[in-house]
């Protein structure tokens, strides 16, 4: 698995002949080299690259991720980083530039012509002294958790097998916190679900120190979403519930519990019940009763996204306090997020998950150093990154061609969005000129990524807009749709929908054919029944139904469960229309 | 009951007293409700152990009132024990054995729609044989009788609890270890505790519904009466004792209410606890007897003693007995062989009794098939009918009521200790009162369905119409809708859910009370109409067991049947389309 050159280069690195692995590299081919780069872990990357002659780190450069060329020319100092891209291919250089976001690119603009000034470039310059220090390179760690080849299948109701997960590979360090980022329906919860236990993989193995899952009794913990605290026990009650349950004394259980209270600053509050407190601090008393166990790994299952936006950035910030402040004894940190901010923010190592199955489609780590500024050109380069691949399936960095037999072409999904929601879109990018970056359309929106990728999707598949390299921009079709007025928008989304949508094409042929033009919802269902799980059936149903109905390609009567070409009469079905357009 | 009420000058009473001297006062009611009991489970003890007397003489004189009230009681509440008992074992395997489950549930839906008089005769009989020798014997099988009436929807509410616990919560108590007695006190019974508690109600007023028929009554050539209230009763209507019954009335009606105010009022003020929400309730449930409780120096003192360290016991001894066993290994306990062989017993069995029935069933004569249908058809009719009266009076005065929360906050409390009264023990009166005027027997029966079930239809109308948002019904003002439009369009809609609520819960009772209604003694003759239930009384008093099977039957099946096509399809209606979403 590993390029040839790169056991070579780290076992040089090991006895600290940096000068040899440099030879060594500048005798392989280019892209031979920076891949063996990238196996190696980021601190000796870093110190790597800046012992390496200018020449050869110009012709290196160019075959790196983007964003890891930006991280790694960083490392090295304004002169030498002006010099690395004067000598660049032109070619690569225009790539390389023209990938870049915004800020970032607007700073090596600065940086190339002089006018960077290099107060602000203090914290990078200690940066790259700190890494230039490290003289041994770290030693390769054991996984505390490692999954091997797992993967989850369920059995639908006709007894088909819908594959949620398939065949994994993962593991969690010791001193790293891990996100699993991805959309909703990739599996992330089932995936953490096979983590810590609590369901089993259809195949493969979760071993924990190197043993199967089931056989040791793990210290682990999760903090869930939805808090999961007992509404009838009290604060102190909860925490204590998983002690007692490893049968522990009345005085430690209490000792441990109150320490536990005071580290997530809940003193005072130990006789108060779950309902008498806010959300962040229920989710307090979640974390609370989590560390009191001092597990090994912490879990936590989307921790922040049932608070509001204030909460829970302060609720953010004082657990990555605690944390850097080795105030909690936990070795490592996994957290399940469909937030890309807040997976750049707090992760050392980001997993991307695909879906349809549920796969790791990149697995990445983010160097920058801990706290991080949200709008500086380094994290945003990671953000822009990070849409990047979430906006484009066909973009797969880590997919592993083994994987690719196993996926059957899957059954073009529809993106669950309201035509309100992709008209909104559009008009927004109209304002702004006609194309922005995702994060920033994100930002101005209020909407989480969760929120925002279907949008963007449907509009993009309805011809609407582009998405390319994590921006998106409006095509001649959207300004035609944005401008019109109702009814001619609704016929341009009939047009686009029936060329794009196949699940609104095939129903409309259904419909056709027959001679009534009615045809039972339940027909369709079942099409969809044997490519998806039941829940994603039931989205696709309703999604298919919000767009025929809003393009009028078709009618629903809920009471007979039909779909029909011919429009209802002084129904409630103009009303209901009128709903979704909002 | 003593309570601090403040005098003019704005001191309390017992303030003046040393504390010491208060706590005493203040505990003196607890302490002598203890002493109580204890005598009253000695009375009973030494009566239970007594020779066989199944014919005991019913002395008709007020005096002899509080020992049969006390044994009246006594009685119901060891049936509602095992009821208890039998509801958290039959709940518990139903829910966590799928394989159990598949049967478990459909047989529960047909026990309860079998008569609780069709189990007399087997439960009877299997009882008096148990104990042939002592007093015993009849006692347990009316305790039984009893509980075969209340059991059901306790059984029903708590297996449906157990399944609606939160996934997140049930994976937080498997993650944390929760071992299962752990579980079960913190958050199965606590989850279920409201649902089981509002049931227990409705089971112990079921109780006093058919208490008559459980204490007094005749099989085949024996003519069984313990004594009681019901017997009570009974004897006295059987008499044409006027004065007595209303003496009996009037000391059931006082006994039903104290159990209100002195048990149930306090159980719902404590469950409050055990709400499953997120924010607290404005206004919580108050129960001046619960806070009597609560404040006892001597409660709180025999409980830091006694029940607070044998919990920390028991949890700690059980958590260290079951370190060893995982989750997995307790669900897995029943699937092996032992299930197997479980299930082939159970086969041998229910093909026993199928062929038994079979035998008994083929001994049925035209005559008597036709009388069955006749009554069935009678029954169907009776009770639809009395539905439909029940409707017709208590929706408009309902939703008269509940939209004016004034006047339901005067009615409601009126209307529940109307309801409390059990119809079966006014019937005497009510056949008096009809056999002045000129009424027959027919009349009687639907008389004493509507009374017995108008009340469910009655408070779910009000719970629906005080729920209608007051947007809603000032949008039908501001549109000038008539008062036709108003019902069609926003009263009857919103109501629907409630209506239909009450409805199901009024069937069944209709059915079950019909037993009662049909077929009556007084003033010393048989009077009964036409109808099923007449046919199920009359073939227990005759001990003619093959009708009696016959007959009940055919009523589970026409119960189950209405249930299963009209009642629960209307709900679902009723929770999809109906519901007022906020």
């Amino acid at each position: 698995m590993n390029p040839p050159g790169a056991d070579k280069v780290s076992e040089m690195l090991s006895q600290g002949h940096w000068d040899q692995a440099v030879a060594l590299l500048q005798q392989l081919d280019p892209a031979a080299a920076a891949d063996a780069i990238m196996d190696l872990p980021f601190e000796e990357q870093r110190v790597l690259f800046r012992v390496m002659p200018v020449d050869f780190a110009a012709l290196l450069i160019g075959h790196f991720p983007y964003y890891h060329s930006y991280v790694l020319l960083h490392t090295r100092s304004l002169e030498s980083l002006r010099a690395i891209i004067g000598k660049m291919g032109p070619d690569q250089r225009a790539q390389f530039l023209d990938q870049l976001p915004g800020e970032a690119w607007k700073r090596v603009m600065d940086e190339i012509s002089g006018e960077y000034s290099p107060a602000n470039q203090g914290v990078d310059a200690a940066a790259a002294d700190a890494a230039g220090a490290i003289s041994h390179p770290i030693p390769a760690v054991e996984p505390i958790l490692e999954a091997v080849q797992v993967e989850k299948s369920f059995r639908q109701p006709d007894g088909r097998l819908i594959q949620v997960i398939a065949p994994t590979d993962l593991s969690i360090e010791p001193d790293t916190i891990t996100a699993l980022l991805g959309p909703s329906g990739s599996g992330k919860s089932t995936l953490l679900r096979m983590l810590t236990g609590l369901i089993q993989p259809t195949k493969g193995l979760v071993l924990w120190h190197g043993k199967p899952l089931q056989d040791c009794a793990p210290n682990l913990a999760i903090v869930f979403q939805s808090f999961a605290l007992f509404p009838w026990l009290t604060v102190l009650d909860n925490v204590e519930t998983p002690l007692l349950a490893r049968g522990m004394e009345h005085f430690e259980r209490h000792h441990r519990a109150l320490r536990a209270l005071h580290t997530v600053g809940l003193e005072g509050f130990e006789s108060a019940y779950p309902k008498e407190l806010s959300g962040g601090m229920k989710q307090r008393v979640g974390i609370a009763r989590a560390l009191a166990l001092e597990p090994e790994i912490l879990f936590m299952d989307e921790p922040f996204s049932a608070l509001d936006v204030l909460t829970a950035e302060n609720l953010r910030g004082e657990v990555m306090e605690l944390w850097l402040g080795k105030k909690i004894p936990t070795k490592s940190i996994f957290i399940v997020t469909h937030n890309i901010e807040e997976a750049a923010l707090l992760a050392d190592r980001i997993l991307v998950l695909g879906r349809n199955p549920g796969r790791i489609r990149a697995d990445f780590r983010i160097p920058l150093k801990q706290p991080r500024d949200r709008n500086s050109a380094e994290f945003l380069v990671y953000v822009d990154y990070i849409y990047k691949l979430m906006t484009q399936p066909d973009l797969d960095p880590a997919l592993p061609s083994s994987a690719a037999h196993a996926v059957k072409t899957p059954y073009p999904m529809l993106p669950h969005a309201r035509p309100g929601g992709i008209a909104g879109l559009l008009e927004l990018l109209i304002d702004r000129g006609g194309k922005d970056d995702l994060f920033r359309v994100a930002d101005e929106l209020l909407l989480d990524v969760n929120d925002l990728l279907p949008i963007t999707e449907a509009a993009t598949l309805l011809g609407f807009a582009r998405t390319e390299k994590g921006d998106v921009e409006i095509t001649e079709k959207g300004r035609e749709f944005s401008n019109a007025d109702i009814s001619t928008r609704k016929d341009l989304f009939r047009e686009a929908a029936l060329a794009h949508a196949s699940l609104l094409q095939q129903i409309k042929t259904g419909l056709s054919s027959k001679s009534d033009g009615a045809m039972p919802l339940e027909f369709f269902r079942d099409i969809l029944d044997e490519h998806f799980s039941e829940d994603e059936t039931e989205r696709q149903i309703q999604t298919a139904l919000t767009w025929g109905r809003y393009g009028e390609i078709f009618s629903y009567d809920s009471a007979t469960d039909r779909l029909s070409l011919h429009r209802l009469e002084h129904t409630g079905e103009s009303e209901h229309d009128l709903q979704h357009q909002e | 009951m003593p309570q601090p009420t403040k005098t003019e000058s704005g001191v309390p009473p017992w303030g003046v007293f040393p504390s010491a001297a208060s706590s005493f006062l203040r505990d003196l009611p607890i302490l002598l409700a203890g002493l109580a009991i204890f005598y009253g489970l000695l009375t009973f003890a030494r009566y239970g152990v007594g020779p066989v007397n199944t014919q005991a003489e019913i002395n008709l004189h007020p005096g002899a009132l509080p020992k049969y009230a006390f044994f009246s009681v006594a009685r119901i509440a060891l049936a509602y024990i095992l009821s208890l008992g039998f509801t958290l074992v039959y709940g518990y395997v139903a829910a966590y054995n799928a394989k159990a489950e598949r049967i478990m549930v459909p047989l529960l839906d047909i026990l309860q729609s079998i008569p609780v008089l069709s189990f007399l005769p087997p439960v009877m009989l299997a009882m008096i044989g148990l104990f042939p020798h002592s007093q015993l014997g009849a006692e347990l099988g009316a305790i039984v009788l009893i509980m075969t009436g209340q059991v059901w929807n306790m059984t029903f509410s708590f297996y449906s609890s157990l399944k609606n616990i939160p996934r997140e919560m049930h994976e937080a108590a498997e993650i944390y270890r929760l071992k299962w007695w752990q579980r079960l006190w913190q958050m199965e019974l606590p989850y279920a505790a409201i649902g089981l508690i509002w049931n227990s109600i409705m089971s112990v007023a079921g109780a006093w519904f058919f208490l008559m028929a459980c204490e007094m009554f005749v099989l085949g050539d024996r003519d069984l009466r313990l004594p009681g209230l019901g017997s009570y009763l009974q004897t006295a209507a059987n008499a044409g004792d006027t004065r007595s019954i209303i003496w009996g009335l009037g000391t059931m009606v006082a006994i039903i209410v104290m159990i209100d105010q002195l048990i149930w009022r306090p159980t719902i003020a404590w469950a409050e606890k055990f709400k499953f929400e997120q924010v607290e309730l404005a206004e919580p449930a108050r129960s001046p007897i619960l806070d009597l409780l609560r404040r006892s120096k001597l409660i709180s003192a025999a409980a830091r003693v006694t029940t607070k360290p044998a919990r920390e016991a028991l949890n700690l001894y059980f958590a260290k007995a079951g370190a060893k066993q995982s989750q997995h290994a307790r669900s897995g306990m029943l699937s092996g062989w032992i299930w197997r062989v479980l299930m082939l017993v159970a086969l041998v069995a229910i093909a026993y009794a199928v062929l038994g029935m079979g035998r008994m069933l083929v001994a049925l004569s035209g005559a008597e098939i036709r009388e069955i249908l006749r009554g069935a058809g009678a029954t169907f009719l009776r009770v639809e009918v009395t539905l439909v009266l029940a409707g017709l009076w208590t929706i408009p005065v309902g939703v008269y009521v509940g939209m004016r929360p004034n006047l339901s906050a005067l009615v409601q409390p009126l209307a529940q200790i109307a309801a409390s009264v059990p119809a079966t023990a006014l019937f005497p009166v009510v056949l008096l009162m009809l056999i002045r005027v000129g009424g027959g027997m027919g009349i009687g029966a639907m008389v004493l369905l509507l009374l017995g079930t108008q009340w469910y239809i009655l408070f779910n109308v009000i719970a629906g119409s005080s729920a209608i948002p007051t947007d809603l019904k000032e949008v039908c003002g501001l549109f000038r809708l008539g008062k036709v439009e108003r019902w069609k369009k926003l009263i009857l809609p919103a109501i629907f859910p409630y209506l239909i609520t009450g409805f199901i819960t009024a069937s069944g009772g209709a059915w079950n009370a019909s037993i009662v209604a049909e077929y009556f003694h007084f003033q010393g003759k048989t009077m009964s109409t036409v109808g099923l239930g007449a046919v199920i009384s009359r073939a227990t008093d005759t001990g003619n067991f093959h009708v009696l099977l016959a007959a009940t039957i055919v009523m589970a099946v026409m119960v189950v049947t209405l249930n299963r096509l009209i009642w629960r399809r209307l709900y679902g209606l009723a929770s999809t389309k109906f519901k007022l979403e906020t």
